[in-house]
């Protein structure tokens, strides 16, 4: 037996060894008293056959099972304690056992001897791999209620018919009425207003739209809503609200992170993408499809192809580790597991991440389907660039180079390419023969001297049409980050702790809990990703369709039916209204998987229209609202406080900007002098449009929650913390808008009461009340005096306590909350 | 006692706000509550507070704070396995400026570095620090977040999340002078905990120290009056909001955090300034003296330690400070002795005042950088990146004193016996804090994250 063997070349070798013999009784003796009690104490636990769960697949209670060792390899390798993963392990060295405490210095020496000596180990028994082969079980798996396929319910019955408008508000009303609890009220036209312009586009009503819509709910409410909602979904800034949503699912960033920022400057192209997608009503399968798959879908037209190229930068946007060591390795796992991780949340709402390292804890998803999955990533090829060494070492790659109409210009860029890339390769190849032929000594002649000098020559004149190819740079039409086919399939193996291989390669598959039938296998010449983008979407999937329809429903209801809307795993929440949950899915997909549609009926609704108001007996029984006794009152996301100050101020641009600031700086490194704050110039655009950069993020959107945008962020944080008051009440931002509103109700008002007036109107979406008129005139008398030692400039004076009113709207609650 | 809504109703004037807030700050009704409240720790904690001292660009073990006298036979190869080319050198390795013996214990120290010698028995060296990788960018993520891959929480966010803050009228956790390299501002970032956990900044590597604060503190266009009368409009709509709205738990949060706001503009600008101090004092911290290293000037590091103190002084929870010249490629000897020399008489000073104020027992100073360097054998040459073996130094807040923790090998390149890892360091911190760094954990996508993910022990054996 070859083990034996060895441990007996290595004691007869070794001068410290103990003069016993790996079956020697005394070495035996020593096993049982030093070893084996030490082994039953310590590691039994997690360790044996009759362990409650065994850890790292290792058992430790037999001689070939501790032989065999675990997922990291043999614990124990007779006469070599260099090789054994047991010693490395009690001696905290990589793994770190038993995990509570270290073992005493002469416990770890005994162990030490007993290897060097043969570790004679008298202990019979199969090895682990017979036992320990805990298999998750997948058939368990599928009875958990987000991997059952979606089911059409049937419409619950309700006792008060007369109450729901859509087959929606009578799951809703189902489960009130079993508790014992009445919605509460319809909110009041004024509210439903300003409440669907946030929620619809991110911005507050007009005052024209606000007075038009008091004019058509006088002659029919109904139909002034239906009208009013038809208005904003048909607008672009529709777009601009809903495509955000989506942007911090999708881990949108122009810059990577981490410890080296290096700009992304076409990454701002995803953005406009994610936006018009939303416009144009693009159906989620078919966004989801131009997203994983986009530069594998036939394109008819230039900009159809564009768009879909484009698209793919969701996987491309992620921030990536700065690589280990500068070889490479672990750099494409880490991107996979980005890839995955944005993915498999952000569409399926699950956490296969976890199974990096380790079969999942809580949910059906084995290792192998996260390796399974990373193969199918690991033979594409990701476009994140990083030219100059700006990601710290990561291989530098292109871009998808877009197609342009005009003809002309992408051939003369392909031509361009071509004649670069012939180049490039002829200096190769010149190179690599001038190296064969290249004397050894210095000052020896070489060995085939003409063709030495000729090649020479030759490469000086490469050298030199290189130098001037370059010059001539032919820019491509436009650049955008994404992914593409790699230059061949890569299957990957299992690797235990996410470190190290083991096994075979893992063919690729998509989740098994959640597929329905058998595992197709991937074409052998392709990577798979069309073939992913199909199932994600596919009508068997029971996820995608819940997963998207219970995203849009938290933007409207302020929480999703299953709260965690990033999570429908077994430790995520459970749907409050299952029914409800998967009678949306199945509408969703039956109406063709169209998001403005869903939102347009969701809004529509009865449940969506409900009040804000308090009620003593609902609150005592459902203070969280789970039942939907009312609408939730809620703070306005980032971009939409900023955007009502502009709007209030008479600032905003509603022109979307022509790329990004981003790109007019190239890929650059954001560090020293080149700070964020260099990034974030002013600007009166929509706050969707601003730089966002890892790690510096733009101030405003930061302080009101905007969440890191390395992270899929389904549902954003709302946090109350003084440095949002201090923004409000000191930022160069806020005096400016200020002052700009101050100077339009100058302009467009002409006493102080109808100023007041418009102040409030443009701020709030309403009249002041009468004590409200007399607070702000009495405010503005005493801001008039107290200002007049600042300035002898009387106009600006006048402005000024005009604008420190104006600032007072913004800085109170109501601006910033919708109810 | 009364509601707090009661109080919401009754009281108008600035006055009121105050002693409202001040009802607030101790609430423990149902109801909003801040999370930033003081937190009862998991066990009786020996250090209530953190002065991070974060030397970026990984300081010379060797030549600070680990001894190793040149005068043995060293062969060049056992420098440190990645250490090759010109950075071998050749003949006995170790430490290439003077050090002497200070206090009771008789500890070590670079001879750069006198007056911190003179706390010697209140220091306890760590000398068997090692962390993952010799790259600046992983091992400064690495050091402030416990991972370099993904983005995590700080340590300050962690602390934080996990006690909490004494002073409602400061932010809890202060960077001054962040870093904007390696990670920027991911190393007192929240990642996925809640934002009001993550740190706020003062100033950045590069910039003045004398001219930094923290953003909007300061109302510079309204008399201070004016703005408050400004503050008692916006309030008085916002309680009649409240009151329409009966039960509004995150309105009743507005209404409290922007009292606190306001105060804050005037509790930040009073701690930050270091104009307030004796004359002796700023001379004592180098506040003043125009010297500089690299791109760090003596004024600057003076003044982030007398913030430091102020700060600590007023209850900020979590303090990280940054001297960031220590990247010793080249010129090794010059600038690590001018390195010393800067950091002496402030970081002494700081000691020496928390002493007097009786609050060195329970603040915690930590000492280093993202990992060491190779020790010299040539003291004209310059050193290389090192991540086998560096040093740490610890004083305050339960740690014992004068003790001099683990050991490198011959030459200092190793560490050899009782290796601290950073996560180890993390655990420990935590720990003197009242802290399990096991149990201190935040559920994100499914899973529950910590500090030290699945690694960290505690290291006992320094623990007073």
């Amino acid at each position: 037996m070859r083990v034996s063997r060895l441990a007996l070349t290595v004691w007869i070798l070794s001068p410290w060894c103990v003069s016993w013999a790996a079956d020697d009784p005394a070495a035996i003796e020593f096993f049982e008293n030093r070893i084996r009690p030490v082994l039953v104490e310590h590691c039994y636990k997690c360790h044996a056959a009759d362990a409650d769960k065994v850890r790292g697949k290792l058992l430790l209670d037999t001689r070939e099972a501790t032989r065999a060792g675990g997922e990291t390899g043999p614990a124990v390798v007779p006469g070599k304690p260099e090789k054994s993963l047991l010693l490395s392990a009690i001696k905290h060295e990589d793994l770190e056992m038993p995990p509570d405490r270290r073992l005493p210095k002469e416990v770890v020496a005994d162990f030490e001897k007993w290897i060097r000596a043969g570790a004679a180990d008298p202990r019979e028994g199969p090895a682990a791999a017979d036992v320990v082969h805990q298999e998750i079980d997948i058939e368990a798996g599928r009875k958990f209620w987000a991997f059952q396929p979606v089911v059409h319910p049937s419409v619950p019955n309700v006792r008060d018919k007369s109450w729901p408008r859509d087959e929606i508000d009578a799951f809703v009303l189902a489960r009130l009425e079993d508790a014992g609890l009445q919605p509460v009220a319809a909110a009041d036209t004024e509210t439903l207003l300003r409440r669907l312009c946030f929620d619809l586009t991110g911005l507050p009503p007009t005052v024209e739209q606000r007075a038009r819509f008091e004019r058509a709910t006088a002659a029919n409410v109904t139909s002034a809503v239906v009208d009013l909602v038809d208005e904003l979904l048909d607008s672009p800034a529709f777009g601009e609200r809903w495509g955000r949503h989506w942007l911090d699912v999708a881990r949108y960033g122009e810059s990577n992170g981490n410890s080296r920022n290096a700009t992304f400057p076409y990454a701002w192209r995803y953005r406009d993408y994610v936006i018009q997608a939303f416009n144009r009503d693009t159906p989620y399968d078919e966004f989801i499809q131009q997203q994983i798959a986009g530069d594998l879908l036939p394109a008819p037209s230039v900009d159809e192809r564009n768009r879909n190229l484009i698209a793919t930068g969701f996987l491309a946007l992620g921030s990536k580790p700065v690589i280990r060591g500068g070889n490479g390795k672990g750099f494409i796992p880490d991107v996979a597991a980005d890839q995955i991780e944005v993915t498999m949340r952000g569409i399926l709402g699950m956490t296969v991440f976890c199974a990096r390292c380790h079969d999942h804890k809580f949910d059906p998803i084995p290792t192998t389907d996260y390796y399974a999955l990373a193969g199918i990533f690991a033979s594409s090829q990701t476009l994140y660039g990083g030219s100059r060494g700006n990601m710290g070492g990561a291989p530098a790659t292109g871009f998808h180079v877009l197609a342009s109409r005009d003809a002309g210009e992408v051939k003369a860029y392909e031509d361009w390419k071509k004649r670069l890339a012939n180049l490039q390769k002829r200096q190769r190849e010149v190179g690599r023969e001038v190296k064969k032929l290249r004397p050894r000594k210095k000052g020896a002649a070489p060995k085939n001297p003409q063709k030495y000098d000729q090649l020479l020559a030759e490469q000086k004149e490469i050298a030199k049409e290189l130098k001037k190819l370059q010059q001539d740079r032919v820019e491509p039409p436009g650049q955008a980050m994404g992914i593409a086919e790699g230059d061949k399939v890569t299957e990957v193996p299992v690797y235990v702790r996410g470190e190290k291989a083991s096994g075979p390669p893992i063919p690729r598959h998509f989740l098994t809990v959640a597929y329905e039938g058998e595992m197709p296998s991937l074409p052998p010449d392709s990577s798979g990703r069309l073939e992913l983008a199909q199932w994600l979407t596919s009508p068997s999937n029971p996820l995608a369709a819940r997963v998207i329809v219970n995203r849009i429903w938290s933007h409207l209801f302020g929480e999703g039916l299953v709260r965690t809307v990033d999570n429908f795993g077994v430790n995520g929440d459970r749907p409050t209204h299952p029914e409800l949950l998967d009678y949306l899915a199945a509408e969703f997909v039956a109406n063709d998987w169209s998001m403005k549609r869903f939102i347009k009926r969701l809004v529509l609704t009865r449940t969506y229209q409900l009040s804000s108001a308090h009620q003593d007996k609902n609150y005592e029984a459902d203070p969280d609202n789970l039942l939907l006794w009312r609408h939730p009152r809620w703070r306005l996301e980032a971009e939409a406080i900023r955007d009502a100050i502009l709007t209030a101020s008479g600032q905003l641009d509603l022109t979307p900007p022509q790329g990004s600031v981003v790109e007019s700086r190239g890929e650059v490194l954001i560090q020293d002098k080149l700070t964020p704050d260099t990034f974030h110039q002013p600007s009166n655009h929509r706050s969707v449009y601003l730089p966002i950069l890892r790690n510096g993020l733009p101030e405003m959107l930061e302080v009101f929650d905007l969440g890191d945008p390395s992270l899929v962020v389904g549902k954003r944080d709302t946090t109350t913390v003084p440095s949002q008051d201090l923004y409000l009440m000191n930022s160069p931002f806020v005096i400016e808008q200020a002052q700009h509103f101050a100077r339009l109700l100058q302009a467009e008002a002409k006493d102080d009461g109808s100023r007041i007036e418009l102040a409030y109107l443009r701020a709030l979406g309403r009249q002041p009340t009468d004590p409200e008129r007399q607070r702000a005139a009495s405010f503005l008398a005493m801001s008039r005096e107290a200002l007049e030692k600042n300035t002898a400039d009387t106009d600006q004076r006048l402005t000024d306590a005009w604008a420190s009113l104006c600032q007072a709207l913004f800085v109170s609650a109501e601006f910033r909350y919708l109810r | 006692m009364f509601s707090r809504r009661q109080v919401l109703k009754t009281v108008s004037s600035g006055f009121g706000y105050v002693a409202m807030a001040g009802l607030c700050a101790e609430q423990t009704r149902a109801g909003f509550s801040s999370p930033l409240l003081p937190k009862r720790p998991h066990f009786e904690p020996k250090a209530k507070r953190v002065i991070f001292m974060c030397m970026r660009g990984a300081p010379g073990q060797t030549d600070t704070f680990d001894y190793k006298p040149r005068d043995r036979k060293v062969i060049s190869s056992n420098i440190t396995p990645k250490s090759k080319g010109k950075y071998s050198g050749k003949g006995p390795a170790g430490s290439v400026v003077p050090f002497s013996q200070y206090g009771k214990s008789g500890l070590w120290i670079a001879d750069s570095m006198p007056n911190l010698g003179q706390h010697a028995d209140d220091l306890c060296l760590v000398n068997s620090m090692h962390t993952d990788l010799p790259n600046h960018p992983q091992s400064y993520l690495m050091l402030h977040t416990g991972d370099f891959r993904f983005a995590r929480p700080s340590v300050g966010a962690w602390t934080l999340y996990g006690l909490g803050t004494e002073n409602q009228n400061l932010p809890g956790f202060i960077s001054i002078n962040a870093e904007t390299r390696v990670g920027g501002a991911q190393n007192y970032g929240s990642a996925f905990l809640p934002a009001i956990y993550q740190g706020t900044p003062i100033g950045h590597v590069g910039a003045e120290m004398s001219e930094a604060g923290i953003r909007n503190v300061n109302c510079k266009h309204l008399p201070a009056n004016l703005q408050r009368r400004q503050i008692d409009l916006v309030q008085e709509t916002n309680r009649e909001l409240l009151e329409a709205s009966q039960v509004d738990t995150q309105l009743e949060g507005v209404i409290e955090s922007l009292e606190l706001g306001f105060r804050m503009q005037t509790s930040v600008s009073e701690v930050l300034d270091v104009s307030r101090e004796s004359e002796s004092t700023l001379e004592r911290y180098n506040v003043g003296k125009t010297k500089a290293v690299g791109r760090c000037r003596d004024d600057d590091f003076g003044r982030q330690c007398l913030m430091a103190r102020r700060l600590a002084e007023a209850g900020v929870r979590y303090i990280e400070v940054c001297h960031s010249n220590w990247d010793q490629h080249g010129n090794h000897v010059k600038e690590i002795t001018a390195n010393g020399q800067a950091i002496d008489k402030p970081i002494a000073a700081l000691i020496q005042d928390l002493k007097d104020r009786d609050m060195l027992k329970d603040t915690l100073i930590v000492w280093g950088g993202e990992f060491g360097r190779t020790p010299l054998s040539n003291e004209n040459g310059g050193s290389n990146h090192n991540n086998k073996g560096f040093s740490f130094f610890l004083c305050g807040g339960g740690v014992q004193g004068g003790l001099r923790y683990g050991s490198t090998n011959d030459t200092g390149a190793v560490a050899i016996e009782n290796k601290v890892h950073t996560h180890d360091l993390h655990a420990t911190m935590l720990h003197l804090l009242g802290l399990d760094h096991e149990k201190l954990t935040y559920r994100y996508a499914g899973r529950d994250f910590r500090l030290t993910d699945v690694y960290g022990h505690v290291v006992h054996d320094i623990i007073a």
